[in-house]
């Protein structure tokens, strides 16, 4: 909008009449006039700023369910006494985890350091600003973005040896960072991605990937708009290795995706606008994660979170240490403080998403949450299929592949 | 012809110098952008090979350049209802609110002081199943079930669009309007033309160019629009802008992203000369 370079074909008109047939009354309504002009570009400007900002597509984001609870005091920002060089640490982070209550740990232990954060909007958000030197000595990223970061040399090894819970994490969350027998980043964060759907308008109960394509319930699915969800679900409802996939398995998932437009009433880019859908019952079922879940099955909307035959797939939120760091030893602290017990169990009560520790599963009382973990039946877990990583040659074919099914007449 | 003082180049190099580093610039380095392979190795780099290889995927492609004229054809329509709606509001304001004209002024425009994304969202409560529309609908015995097909659908897009647009059309024909010497409809009353021979042969040409004006205004950006589609316009609603979006924000493929983007730009500059010369611009400027 208001774009420069507008054509502004009126004016040569104006000047030639202007010294000769203008009254004066006219002359006061044009003033008039170019003020109302002035005033609405300047207002147009200011109307277009969310045009440049729209509201990013985010792979999982950390939505709290509930302001986080401050049941612990904030630990002191302020260092005591100056008697060191005032020590910093800096983290390429999401929203809503900078506050202390996502690391309790550290700033216990090291109440001098100034934890500093800045902010990513989504997975290539702040892909694109490790890439372009934003220079924080940590990154939190989720799968599969991992092996992006180690081609690019963006990332170091982690020292697994000075991270004191590293054995209490569950191998298969090990080796979501695990690449080549190198760990490059500490798991933390995880849930889960799986057919939502309301009871009430899908009685028969949903239990394979498949119903995304269902034609009963066309007009009211909801697929997540992003490639790197889209493409290991279908690979896995047709049996397919997401991570070889060949040109015809990606054309057919790419057909299939095209057909199910006409099924899909809108893809979605943010959980509030799914979950209005579902308590609208404009959605009856849509790819969704548990946070969603926990949220409308607490405000009361009848949902279910299916489990697929194929198995539900599930993210990470992983955390690594920049290259180019100076403050090495104190990320590995940073990272190790947040596999403690207290941050554990506020990611789980105050934001409802998982912790890669287990150890700590029994402080969630609440059934909804332990329902929407599922940490009440472990089989599930066992079953799910985890993000594995994925190049960055894969990654374009897979976005071209979604936007073409998007953009497909 | 504007003199070449020192005091004139003073005050002209702060707006040229903004303009090159803005706008001259960013469409070097679009363009530089648009032959990289990827934008593996850092954004800045330069150990990269050219290539047209993203021209080709799009020149070549199923999808891409029939959503460019799906776009082009929809920000038509938009622009073409825009101005159409448009033109007896600016006419009535100026020929027949008189002093009030700059009041009724006032509050065409004073939907443009709240948030542009708050009016686009605004339509989604008139055009949402258990919408404005929806509920009337339901009230009267019309329909049984909500007509779902109102939000999330292109003519959402072209809907909303055309409500946004409105007032950005009628201003550039409330100008040109007023600029009418009004003495040239008295001599056309004089000389035994009825009121609506008056407009079509007196008015209407010599709003012309403000009509043009705002026309190209909402086409232009339309072309590229992303955002009201992505709000209002479901699975089926997406224009040529969302899937640059999609190359520059999630897909991390500036390149494509780019030679997309310079591909729209050629084309509407091309689309707009045409037309420019079609209805022979110089004849109203000069």
């Amino acid at each position: 909008m208001g774009k420069p370079g507008t054509p502004d074909l009126p004016r040569p008109i104006a000047s030639q009449m202007e010294e000769t047939m203008w009254t004066k009354r006219n002359r006061r309504y044009s003033a008039t006039a170019m003020l109302f002009v002035i005033a609405l570009i300047l207002s147009a400007c200011g109307g277009a700023t969310p045009t440049t900002a729209p509201p990013q597509p985010t792979a999982p984001p950390p939505q709290p369910t509930e302001p986080p609870q401050p049941t612990q005091p904030p630990p002191p920002t302020e260092p005591p006494e100056p008697t060191a060089a005032p020590a910093e640490l800096s983290v390429l982070e999401w929203a809503f985890y900078e506050v202390p209550e996502m690391w309790v740990e550290f700033g216990e232990a090291h109440p001098e350091v100034e934890v500093t954060f800045n902010f990513g909007a989504s997975n290539p958000d702040i892909y694109a600003k490790t890439l372009a030197g934003s220079g924080e000595d940590i990154v939190h990223f989720y799968t599969p973005d991992l092996q992006f970061y180690v081609d690019e040399g963006l990332i170091q090894p982690i020292d697994t040896s000075k991270i004191t819970h590293w054995d209490e994490i569950p191998a298969g969350f090990q080796e979501s960072c695990t690449i080549e027998g190198v760990v490059y980043c500490v798991p933390w964060d995880w849930g889960f991605s799986s057919i939502l759907y309301r009871t009430d308008k899908v009685p028969e109960g949903i239990d394979s990937w498949a119903a995304m394509f269902d034609e009963r319930y066309a007009g009211h699915i909801s697929m997540y708009d992003d490639a790197t969800s889209v493409v290991p679900v279908t690979a896995h409802m047709l049996g397919y290795d997401e991570r070889n996939l060949t040109d015809e398995q990606l054309e057919e998932i790419k057909q299939l995706w095209i057909e199910q437009r006409d099924l899909n009433l809108f893809y979605w880019v943010d959980e509030p606008t799914l979950e209005e859908g579902f308590t609208s019952g404009d959605i009856w079922l849509a790819f969704a994660w548990n946070g969603a879940y926990y949220r409308l099955l607490s405000a009361g909307v009848p949902v279910a979170y299916a489990d697929p035959t194929e198995g539900r797939e599930s993210w990470t939120g992983l955390y690594a240490i920049s290259a180019t760091t100076e403050n090495y030893d104190l990320a590995l602290e940073f990272l190790d403080g947040k596999l403690g017990e207290q941050t554990a169990t506020h990611l789980l009560v105050d934001y409802a998403y998982g912790h890669v520790n287990p150890s700590f599963y029994e402080v969630v009382e609440d059934p909804n949450l332990v329902e929407a973990l599922a940490l009440d039946d472990p089989s599930i877990l066992e079953r799910t299929n985890f993000t594995v990583p994925i190049s960055a040659e894969e990654r374009d074919r897979w976005v071209q592949m979604w936007a073409e099914v998007q953009a497909a007449p | 012809m504007l003199k070449r003082t020192p005091a004139a180049w003073a005050l002209m190099s702060p707006p040229a110098l903004a303009l090159v580093a803005f706008f001259v610039v960013p469409l070097i380095l679009m363009a530089a952008f648009s032959l990289r392979p990827d934008i593996r190795g850092g954004l800045f780099t330069l150990a990269w090979r050219p290539t047209l290889e993203h021209y080709r995927t799009i020149v070549e492609g199923e999808v891409y350049l029939p959503l460019l004229w799906t776009s082009v054809r929809v920000a038509f329509g938009v622009a073409f209802f825009a101005t159409l709606l448009a033109y007896p509001v600016a006419y009535f304001l100026v020929f027949r609110a008189r002093q009030r004209g700059p009041l009724f002024l006032t509050l065409l425009i004073l939907p443009f002081w709240t948030s542009y994304l708050l009016r686009i969202i605004s339509w989604k409560i008139i055009l949402g199943s258990n919408g404005l529309i929806n509920s009337l609908l339901e009230y009267t015995g019309l329909v049984d079930e909500p007509v779902r097909l109102l939000l999330h659908s292109r003519l959402a897009v072209i809907v909303t669009l055309v409500y946004v647009w409105l007032p950005f059309v009628a201003l550039p024909i409330y100008a040109a309007l007023q600029r009418i010497n009004r003495s040239l409809l008295e001599a056309a009353a004089i000389l035994g033309a009825p009121p609506w021979l008056s407009f079509v042969r007196v008015t209407l040409p010599l709003s012309l160019p403000g009509v043009l004006a705002g026309f190209l205004m909402v086409f232009i950006p339309t072309v590229g629009e992303y955002v009201t589609p992505l709000l209002v316009g479901g699975s089926r609603g997406r224009l040529y802008g969302n899937t640059i979006e999609t190359y520059f924000g999630d897909g991390n493929n500036w390149p494509l992203g780019s030679a997309m983007a310079l591909i729209m730009l050629v084309g509407v500059l091309a689309l707009v000369a045409i037309v420019a010369r079609l209805v022979n611009l110089r004849r109203f400027v000069e």
